[in-house]
């Protein structure tokens, strides 16, 4: 219970509470001390008091002794009034003495004053009786008897008195050893007091403040930039504990801000970097052809030319040969966007097999395995070309009988996987990874223009993954597998 | 968490500190208060007082210890009175000072003077008994009397006489023939009065008488005890007259301490016998050193110890016995070191 109330305690009343508490401490320390020290002093003051009431009880009985004289002299009514006070005086002294038997001979002897006292007043009022009615025989009596109580009581009285007197000296000297042995434990006393009080002091002000020393400790750090830093624990609920609770949300807040800004930043970047390649390798793709085209409208209306002279001198196989020539190079003339169908790949791919098949005498074997569904997907321009030329360059050409070259689509998983596979010389690992990565250097005399890294940039950009492109090698003479996956 | 958890810590250790340490000081301050108190007193029911002639020896200090003891046991504080008074007060002084202060009780060393038949009488009168111890006073009131029966002191005494003689005639065979008579002398307080001593004299000659040939001179020499130092001055001036006794047979303390010190400083141990009364160290040693010939042991815790019953015994049934006697035992050469022992161990 008291955990919760001194949890939601502002730092104030806590303060406060500590500062009330060590005072009240001290406070009731200091009362305890005092109440002490008081009844030892009021003991002090008290010890000879019962001697001063025993002088004042004899001076007391002397008088009424001296009164009863004096009236038993003179029988004036003065001395009569004045008997007659002391009387009363001393009766009611004698009020206050013990009537106690007990083993303390004070007590027995104060007690036998008591006794005694009365019987005197009454043999001196009989004394006085005796005197006012001239009975002078028994007033003498009186006297004389009242005249021994007296002297047995003074002695008492003396008696009593000098032996509390002794009793009262002992005492008094034992009080003033207790009372200095109270003087030195209490300083004592004080001073663990004010020990403890500022030990729970500093303990509790420490408590207080350190969540407050480690709120400043990150904050230093955050300063310093460090923005990864573990949140506080709340230790309470006053002002530190809000400071440090506000504390830890901005540090949240701004560990959020800083990711969600490099995020964003990052995907900018990737985006124009993407779109930055894509035309890097495009308009490369493009140069290269432009050098490679000499005047392509002049060699197009030329072999177009070429076309019909053939016809017309009636020789129609060299007139079908200058006519692929010549869609070939329109295909590669035309002014074409970065993206085509794969039937647009696939119909310059037969002509470029035609021509060559023309110029090598059939030495290549061409066959197609298309799913005809998927030959409307698009795909980067000029992608299959430059491969199957490579094939053809590298794979074929250096072998020996006859090459043989399978393109294959199909649906493979969500991918269209497009294949195409010799059975060529081959090659080994290093050299695929090395193609892969754009690193393979090889003769590049023999290339149409647009290089397999170029290719393979593309369509890594194109599918925005370096997945897309595989080439497997069965090792040499084995052949080569090209496939490309593309999503659907 | 943890450190909240120390927070209340630090207040309850230190606050538990604090309160140990104010309690420590309050202790401390109830200890000293104690200390003073210490003599703490206990209320009694009833107060006697014991009245002695000589309370400073060691006879009446044994009696007043059996009394108090007595009178503790059922509430009853009994003080040798006159005891802390600068003055020193007469007896019967002492008896009308009790009179006066009201007191339960009075036990009395009496004697047979009128003056304290009137006394003991008055205080009966007023409604407190008293109880004579020692000696008594027949005349008087007084509900009882607790001493030592007379008869049977002087059958003791006697006894010794007779045995006395015996030896001495043992001693100088022949020369007994010619027969002296034995003088023998018995110390009497003076103004003591009391039938007691009568009936001593004759219980001695009793039994002297039963043996034959035997002559006694049997004689009293009176002490005067009414000074402070008279006994010592009387004893004295018998060893100055020609006539020496040669049994002394002393019926008091005080007596037999001041005859066996005159014994040895006239040199005549060995001549005179001394019969002594009660069995103080010094007596006891005395017998030792064969100075005197025996003494007789009284019961003086007894005595106190009867009285205070007999003074109980009145409050409650309004009578008691009239008599009290104690027991006495003889010590001599014989059996003085059991004696000695016995005292030791107590």
């Amino acid at each position: 219970m008291s955990r919760i109330t001194t949890k939601n305690l502002s730092l104030q009343v806590k303060i406060t509470f500590i500062y009330i508490l060590a005072n009240i401490l001290i406070f009731i320390v200091n009362i305890i001390l005092f109440f002490g020290i008081n009844e030892m002093t009021n003991k002090m003051n008290m010890v000879y008091t019962e001697n001063l009431k025993l002088n004042h009880l004899a001076e007391s009985l002397t008088d009424v002794q001296n009164n009863m004289n004096e009236y038993l002299n003179t029988k004036t009514s003065d001395s009569l009034e004045n008997y007659y006070r002391s009387e009363q005086y001393y009766t009611i002294l004698i009020e206050d003495l013990t009537v106690n038997v007990s083993n303390r001979s004070f007590d027995r002897m104060e007690r036998n004053i008591k006794y005694m006292s009365e019987e005197y007043l009454d043999i001196v009022n009989q004394a006085i009786e005796a005197k006012r009615g001239r009975n002078v025989e028994k007033y003498r009596v009186y006297n004389e008897n009242a005249t021994i109580l007296y002297e047995y009581i003074q002695t008492n009285i003396y008696s009593l008195n000098n032996e509390q007197f002794i009793s009262n000296t002992e005492n008094y000297i034992e009080i003033s050893n207790s009372f200095r042995l109270l003087e030195t434990v209490s300083l004592f006393v004080l001073f663990i007091v004010i020990l403890g009080n500022v030990l729970m002091i500093i303990l509790l002000v420490g408590t207080l403040i350190r969540p407050l020393k480690e709120l400043s400790k990150k904050a230093d750090e955050v300063a310093n930039g460090n923005f990864d830093i573990e949140p506080l624990e709340i230790i309470a609920e006053d002002e530190i504990g809000v400071v440090t609770k506000a504390f830890n949300q901005m540090i949240i807040s701004i560990r959020e801000y800083i990711e969600q800004l490099r995020l964003s930043m990052e995907k900018e970047r990737n985006l124009k970097e993407k779109e930055l390649l894509m035309e890097t390798h495009l308009k490369d793709a493009q140069l290269k052809y432009l050098q490679a085209q000499i005047d392509p409208h002049f060699l197009f209306n030329t072999l177009n030319a070429g076309v019909q002279l053939a016809m017309m001198e009636g020789a129609d196989k060299t007139s079908e040969y200058v006519r692929h020539l010549a869609e070939f190079f329109r295909y590669n003339i035309k002014k074409r966007p970065d993206v085509v169908t794969l039937k647009e790949e696939l119909e310059l791919i037969d002509n470029y097999i035609y021509i060559l098949n023309v110029r090598f005498s059939g030495e290549i074997h061409f066959i197609k395995e298309i799913d005809s569904s998927l030959i409307d997907i698009k795909i980067p321009s000029m992608i299959l070309q430059p491969i199957m030329e490579n094939c053809i360059q590298h794979g074929i050409r250096s072998m020996k009988g006859n090459g043989e070259i399978v393109l294959s689509v199909f649906k493979e998983n969500d991918n269209v996987c497009i294949s195409i596979k010799d059975n060529g010389i081959g090659m080994d690992e290093s050299v695929i990874s090395n193609i892969l990565k754009g690193d393979y250097v090889g003769e590049k005399e023999h290339s149409n223009g647009v290089g397999m890294d170029n290719v393979i940039k593309r369509i890594q950009l194109f599918t925005e993954s370096n997945e897309a492109i595989a080439i497997t090698s069965e090792g040499e003479g084995k052949g080569t597998t090209v496939n490309i996956f593309l999503h659907i | 968490m943890k450190r909240k958890k120390y927070f209340h810590l630090y207040i309850v250790i230190i606050t538990i500190l604090l309160l140990i340490l104010s309690i420590g000081i309050f202790l401390l301050q109830y200890y000293l208060y104690s200390v003073q108190e210490m003599r703490e007193e206990t209320s009694y029911n009833n107060y006697y007082v014991l009245i002695a002639n000589n309370n400073t020896s060691s006879f009446w200090k044994s009696i007043y210890e059996g009394a108090l003891e007595a009178g503790e046991e059922n509430g009853t504080w009994v003080e040798l009175f006159g005891e802390n008074l600068p003055k020193k007060y007469t007896r019967n002084e002492l008896m009308k000072m009790a009179i006066y202060s009201n007191v339960d009780g009075i036990i009395v060393e009496a004697d047979e003077s009128q003056e304290l038949t009137e006394l003991i009488d008055e205080a009966t009168e007023l409604g407190i008994p008293v109880v004579t111890i020692y000696s008594d006073n027949t005349k008087s009131e007084r509900c009882s009397f607790v001493g030592i029966g007379s008869y049977n002191m002087g059958r003791e005494y006697g006894k010794q006489v007779v045995k006395i003689i015996k030896e001495k005639k043992l001693e100088n065979n022949e020369e007994s023939t010619i027969m002296q008579p034995t003088k023998v002398a018995v110390l009497l307080n003076a103004y003591a009065k009391d039938s007691g001593q009568n009936i001593l004299y004759s219980a001695i000659q009793e039994i002297i008488d039963m043996e034959e040939n035997m002559s006694v001179d049997l004689s009293f020499i009176t002490v005067d005890d009414t000074n402070a130092f008279s006994v010592e001055e009387t004893i004295r001036d018998i060893f100055m007259t020609s006539e020496l006794p040669d049994i002394v047979i002393c019926l008091n303390e005080v007596n037999t301490n001041c005859i066996y010190q005159a014994v040895i400083d006239f040199n005549k141990v060995g001549e005179v016998a001394i019969l002594g009364y009660y069995d103080s160290e010094a007596i006891v040693k005395a017998i030792e050193r064969n100075v005197i010939y025996a003494t007789l042991s009284v019961d003086a815790n007894q005595l106190g110890k009867y009285s205070v019953e007999a003074l109980d015994e009145f409050h409650v049934l309004g009578n008691t016995s009239q008599y009290f006697t104690t027991d006495i035992q003889i010590i001599d050469k014989d059996n003085v070191k059991d004696h000695v022992r016995g005292e030791e161990y107590e």
